[in-house]
């Protein structure tokens, strides 16, 4: 090989237009080397220093949010950046910062390592921001893999409990497998974008542009849509559509709270942007085979996430339950964003909608959760607004939020999604997903019940069974009011996230 | 002559891979999995792709394999009750047979699967220089988030299986 060839393609490699992973790289880094060097009396800084190090990039990459690279490929055609990765970007950021904030509160009651926890998250993060950026398939999968790896050992951190362990290996099993589809799917249509005897092969398939460009010159070549198909299919399995939505209730049940915080905004929200940048643009070709199938995945989501969640008893059950729901109404949006312009931005406020909600609501769980993490019962909530009326306020605001009750932030989200759905002209869907919504607003409002009107009975035989809430500490407390208060305000001014949805 | 080759090798593939399912003794499955690699990896050289024939046996066959068995006989298991054989079991094993069926025909059919062009253009993983030019340079990136891939799954195995002593001082 030439190597002048060698030295350009080496030049391509422009690590500073990845800064913001390679921060976090280094700072996942220092923690490990922190935990060696510091005494053992100052290891409770170190989540500190994590935090603020999260904190710190969010603001670089805010600072620096039109940088040079937008609009260009780097690292090789392996990166495109582009405005909404830079969105994404910032949204996971803020997703591992609360989920570090989460992890406080839920770690101090478990015997078990700190720091490790804080790394994982961290790693998973870059690899998420990475994912959402990605242009090749060869990054889309290794990102995807380095995501999805962090998440087996997050789930199942808690280890002295078996709900986490069994939920880990449920999620390694039913995660094998998606991987398993996902690349059969990409070895399909590398293998055919290869064949020289189709008009416009490529040596170069695992590159999006490359294979978008074989895509519309061969648009119904069979094993191509086979191959799509599976890559659809693997990536339904991250964001919990049906039908590959079977581990969800375990797995959020028998992760610790934070994590599963992390998989139910993080996880889906990384599936989603994989999901739009394949659906909108590199599948652009086969919206004869990819709209059907979505559409269909969306109406079956919504309607089973909402029926399954109306039975749930225990709270982190229904929250992931609700969440294949909210997925099926993401779905909804990707769907419209084939035709619809508007559609892209709208899923990128029902993302930032869910983000803060979500949070909110996890948060109130894992001030109310005692040690065994995995039994949070809907009981436990009984009489929450008597003893702590904050926490009942900010868990009534987040639950409201995400049954779309107006004039919250998750109003304003579904409202954008539909319209653009009906702008789509995907009409009996929308009819579904309104049904969707109103059985939503039932089991919600159950949650909010148990926290408002219902008292707690003390059984008369024995000591309360249920959980010790923790105090309201000052950072938990500062987080909990400020989400809740941005899923107001966004409910009523959606500020330059709303202009940049619609000037789209 | 490669026409042979190629049924023995996918034949013998086949079976063993069968045998991995079918055995009751974890270590018999390990070593037909071991058997089944090496035909994978004969398959492989008939498509001139030496490397990744060599990297099956080294890796899989060698590596993964060995530390299967290790873990095997480490947990010395006993043969446990096979489970009783339930209507629900045979009903969904013959619909999963058909949905096979039905895809491999399907392919076959419609998948226009024809002897490809001699002429084929050299892919990129054949020689070693040039998959390790390739690899450090225009996949650099990935091979570092592949570093980090490891490194945390290092750190998870030691979170989920260590001995924590001491863990009450840190709060």
């Amino acid at each position: 090989m030439n190597l002048e060839v060698v030295k350009l393609a080496a030049a391509d490699n422009q690590w500073g237009a990845i800064f913001p992973e390679l921060m976090l790289a280094c700072i996942a880094l220092a923690l490990l080397a922190l935990e060696i060097v510091l005494p053992k009396k100052l290891h409770a800084y170190i989540p500190d220093f994590a935090l603020s190090g999260l904190v710190g990039t969010l603001a670089g990459l805010l600072f620096n949010f039109r940088s040079a690279a937008l609009g260009h490929d780097t690292f090789n055609g392996l990166l495109h950046h582009s405005e909404a990765g830079q969105v994404m970007r910032a949204f996971f950021l803020l997703v591992a910062i609360l989920v570090c904030v989460l992890a406080r509160v839920s770690l101090a009651k478990q015997k078990m390592p700190r720091i490790e926890f804080y790394h994982l998250v961290l790693i998973v993060t870059g690899a998420m921001m990475l994912l959402a950026q990605s242009n090749h398939f060869v990054m889309l999968f290794v990102a995807l893999e380095t995501v999805t790896i962090g998440f087996y050992i997050l789930v199942s951190y808690f280890r002295t409990s078996t709900a986490s362990l069994e939920a880990g290996l449920k999620y390694l099993v039913m995660g094998a497998l998606s991987s398993g589809l996902l690349l059969f799917g990409i070895v399909l249509l590398y293998g055919v974008a290869g064949n020289p005897d189709l008009p416009a092969h490529t040596a170069s398939a695992m590159n999006f542009k490359a294979l978008a460009q074989f895509l519309a010159a061969n648009p119904h070549h069979f094993l191509a849509s086979a191959g799509i198909v599976l890559v659809l299919a693997g990536v339904a399995f991250k964001i919990g559509a049906f039908p590959f939505q079977i581990w969800v209730p375990d797995v959020y049940q028998g992760a610790p709270t934070p994590v599963t915080a992390f998989l139910a905004v993080g996880s889906k929200a990384a599936g989603f942007a994989v999901l739009l940048i394949l659906a909108r643009d590199v599948f652009a070709a086969y919206a004869w085979l990819v709209t059907p199938v979505l559409i269909a995945m969306a109406a079956a989501t919504i309607i089973f996430g909402n029926l399954a969640a109306l039975t749930q008893h225990n709270v982190k059950r229904l929250i992931g339950l609700s969440g294949v729901s909210h997925a099926g109404f993401l779905l909804l949006g990707v769907v419209a964003a084939a035709t619809v312009p508007m559609a892209q931005g709208a899923i990128y406020f029902y993302l930032f909608a869910y983000l803060i909600a979500s949070f909110a609501v996890f948060g109130v769980m894992t001030h109310v959760a005692g040690a065994n993490d995995s039994d949070q019962d809907l009981d436990h909530y009984a009489g929450l607004a008597k003893e702590s009326p904050f926490l009942a306020a900010v868990l009534a605001i987040g639950l409201g939020s995400l049954a779309g009750i107006p004039p919250l932030a998750g109003f304003m989200g579904k409202l954008f999604i539909f319209i653009s759905a009906f702008q789509g002209g995907a009409r009996w869907l929308l009819a579904l997903a309104a049904a969707g919504v109103v059985i939503s607003i039932y089991y919600y409002f159950g949650w909010i019940k148990a926290a408002f009107f219902e008292q707690w009975m003390p059984p008369a035989d024995t000591a309360d069974p249920r959980p010790a809430r923790t105090p309201v500490s000052f950072v938990s407390g500062l987080t909990l009011g400020s989400l809740a208060l941005a899923s107001v305000l966004l409910g009523f001014y959606q500020g330059p996230l709303g202009q940049w949805l619609t000037m789209k | 002559m490669a026409q042979i080759l190629f049924y023995a090798f996918a034949l013998f593939t086949l079976a063993c891979a069968v045998g991995v399912v079918v055995n009751k003794n974890a270590v018999n499955a390990a070593m037909c999995l071991l058997l089944s690699l090496v035909g994978v990896a004969g398959l492989f050289v008939q498509l001139d792709a030496y490397l990744l024939a060599f990297l099956l046996l080294l890796v899989y066959a060698g590596a993964v394999v060995a530390l299967f068995l290790f873990i095997v006989m480490l947990l010395d298991m006993k043969d446990t009750a096979a489970h009783g054989f339930r209507k629900i079991s045979g009903f969904a094993s013959v619909f999963a047979l058909g949905l096979l069926v039905t895809g491999v025909s399907t392919f076959v059919v419609r998948g226009r699967l024809t002897t490809p062009n001699p002429n084929l253009a050299a892919a990129v993983g054949t020689d070693l220089k040039h998959y390790a030019y390739q690899l450090f340079t225009t996949y650099l990136l990935p091979v570092q988030v592949i570093g980090f891939l490891l490194l945390i799954a290092m750190l998870g195995v030691i979170v989920l299986s260590k001995r924590w002593e001491g863990l009450d001082d840190i709060k």
